[in-house]
């Protein structure tokens, strides 16, 4: 199979396909090792070793207790968990959009594009105890910004919905890495919207609505969709966000940090399971990501 | 969560969509857009302001107003939290960290990127399926699977402070695999590696005198990358209690709130600093080469 692949920055054209003359050989694979072995060291075995702990009772034989066990017994952290998902990645996908078609679309002024893309690349990867702090000083009971919306006549911790560790306070800080990747994920989507579709729609007699329930979302919703997976997919991973903000935060990661503390001996097969469960769940989250990601490029030539 | 899911490459700028002509329309076209924009900038800066703001001055938010705005501001918190017995140790720790991770990571990824896009082409798909599988495990469920397998295994391995440079090396793996592949793929590869070659080089000089050189750019955004990522790492480090800069800034923010965030406010200066100069780095080095050509 040759698979001509135009490379964005160089325009060159670099040819995939061995060129004639040079067979590959069976021994070829060999130079593949170092990196093959690596992998299987610290990625295979170590997920091999929470599998083995999540489905292999104290009698040494395969059971599915462990992993029902893990659903029943931590239905509440399994459901905080898909909700604050959902809830960021929602929200993530909706203000990423609406902030890459802002971006995108702005002409002056001209550094205003290349700035927010270099911001969401740092912001994206932000996470952690520094976002944690951060978001401490400004909605915290006593952060700058709780003060500020008070005195503008807003008080955050008047009725008892938000907490800075609570879901909707931590749901918040999420946002502050959810939005720039969702941004990064569908400005090249944004850029795909040519000009020209516009005009057709509007020579047409088409409306700004019309184009955009016609034309706009459904070349968009490919990537929207899979930016959702993407969005969900990070949320449900994080762990240092949701433990630097509150310790006993109810989520599957937290969860899995808290019985692993407790028990050194690592005898319970409970954090496997949930470590298990939750590998399953990035899995097919990732996996209808790549499906659908493959599916937007369609659109970009 | 440190190694986001960022793997977008960035397209060149279209051209703007314009709607309506007069300039009066436009503005009230861009209304929405630029209030998006506004809206934005407020909620991404003033994280940041309130915690450089928290960390510098010494005046409860209670007390806070417009008499007391220009109080106290002193860098004192974070003078105090460096004289802390344990936050050079850590700091060096991390940044051996992050060393050994950059250089495990380019010693395997550069060969194997190479060799892949040289002698392999069919199996790119294979690998970079491989390299995108961290995002699949993630730290949390890695690092249990790694006190798992290894404490009953290989106990020595995990008693390492430097247990976690695999770790870490797994965990960078989608993007640092993503940015040299990029870069190799820019380049006409078979084509220089056949000239240098041909004019009576081996591996070892083609590799350093020819591929490295031209690899730099992709070679250094792959570090940067990296290097955040393991300075602010902190699932891992805490979950196998190795008390890395990130960790020790969360258990100082326990005792001394200010400090630790001044710590966490460090970090994040450090990060950015590091980002500025690899950008100063890069263009320069782009520069030169179209000035040369």
């Amino acid at each position: 199979m040759t698979t001509a692949v135009i490379d964005q920055t160089g325009g060159r054209i670099d040819d995939a396909a061995p060129a004639p003359g040079r067979r590959v050989r069976g021994f070829a694979w060999i130079g593949l090792l170092p990196f093959l072995l690596f992998l299987f060291v610290f990625l295979l075995l170590p997920t091999y070793g929470v599998a083995r702990k999540a489905f292999i009772g104290a009698d040494h034989s395969f059971t599915w207790t462990g992993m029902s066990d893990a659903v029943t017994k931590e239905r509440p952290a399994f459901v905080q968990s898909l909700k604050i998902s959902l809830v960021s990645a929602l929200l993530g996908v909706v203000f990423g959009t609406l902030l890459a078609y802002a971006a995108a679309t702005a002409t002056r002024p001209k550094w205003l594009r290349s700035l927010v893309s270099a911001f969401s690349g740092v912001a994206a990867n932000m996470g952690g105890v520094v976002l944690a702090f951060a978001f401490f000083t400004l909605l915290g009971r006593q952060g700058l910004g709780t003060k500020i919306l008070t005195t503008g006549g807003v008080d955050l911790y008047k009725s008892s919905w938000f907490d800075i560790t609570g879901f909707w306070g931590i749901a918040t800080v999420y946002l502050y890495f959810q939005i720039p990747l969702m941004f990064l994920v569908t400005l090249p989507a944004i850029d795909g919207l040519k000009v020209s579709w516009r005009e057709a729609s509007s020579n047409l007699g088409g409306t700004t609505w019309t184009y955009w329930r016609r034309v706009g979302l459904p070349v968009l919703a490919p990537s929207m969709l899979g930016g959702f997976l993407l969005l969900f997919a990070n949320a449900f991973s994080a762990f240092a966000t949701a433990y630097a903000l509150n310790t006993r935060f109810n989520v599957v990661p937290v969860k899995i940090s808290f019985y692993l503390q407790g028990d050194i001996a690592g005898r319970s097969p409970l954090p496997f399971a949930l470590a298990t469960w939750m590998v399953i769940i990035m899995a097919v989250a990732m996996g209808g990501y790549l499906l659908l990601r493959r599916r937007a490029e369609r659109w970009r030539s | 969560m440190g190694a986001s899911i960022v793997e977008e490459v960035l397209a060149p700028s279209p051209p703007p969509i314009l709607v309506g002509s007069s300039p009066r329309r436009r503005w009230i076209a861009r209304l929405g857009p630029n209030l998006v924009l506004f809206a934005c900038a407020v909620f991404f800066v003033a994280p940041l302001l309130s915690m450089a703001r928290f960390t510098l001055q010494n005046v409860p938010v209670i007390r806070l107003g417009w008499s007391t705005l220009f109080d106290k501001w002193t860098f004192r918190a974070l003078t105090k939290a460096f004289d802390d017995p344990l936050f050079w140790p850590t700091l060096k720790l991390s940044l051996k960290l992050a060393v050994g991770t950059i250089v495990v990571s380019l010693g395997l990824l550069i060969p194997t990127a190479l060799y892949v896009n040289l002698r392999l082409p069919r199996a790119r798909g294979l690998v970079e399926f491989l390299t995108l599988l961290p995002y699949v495990v993630p730290p949390i469920a890695l690092v249990a699977g790694v006190a798992a397998f290894f404490r009953p295994n290989a106990k020595w391995y995990l008693n390492s402070d430097y247990a976690l440079v695999p770790l870490y090396v797994v965990m960078a793996l989608p993007f640092t695999y993503r940015s040299i592949d990029a870069g190799i793929r820019a380049i006409d590869l078979r084509t220089l590696v056949d000239a240098s070659r041909s004019l009576g080089a081996g591996w070892g000089t083609t590799l350093r005198r020819i591929l490295l050189p031209n690899l730099s750019a992709s070679i250094v955004s792959a570090t940067f990358l990296t290097a955040t990522v393991v300075l602010g790492e902190f699932t891992m480090a805490a979950t196998l209690a190795k008390t890395t800069f990130p960790v020790f800034s969360y258990q100082y923010f326990g005792r001394e709130a200010q400090g630790g965030i001044g710590l966490a406010l460090l970090t994040l200066v450090g990060s950015t600093a590091l980002l500025g100069i690899f950008t100063l780095f890069t263009r320069r080095k782009a520069r030169k080469r179209t000035a040369r050509a």
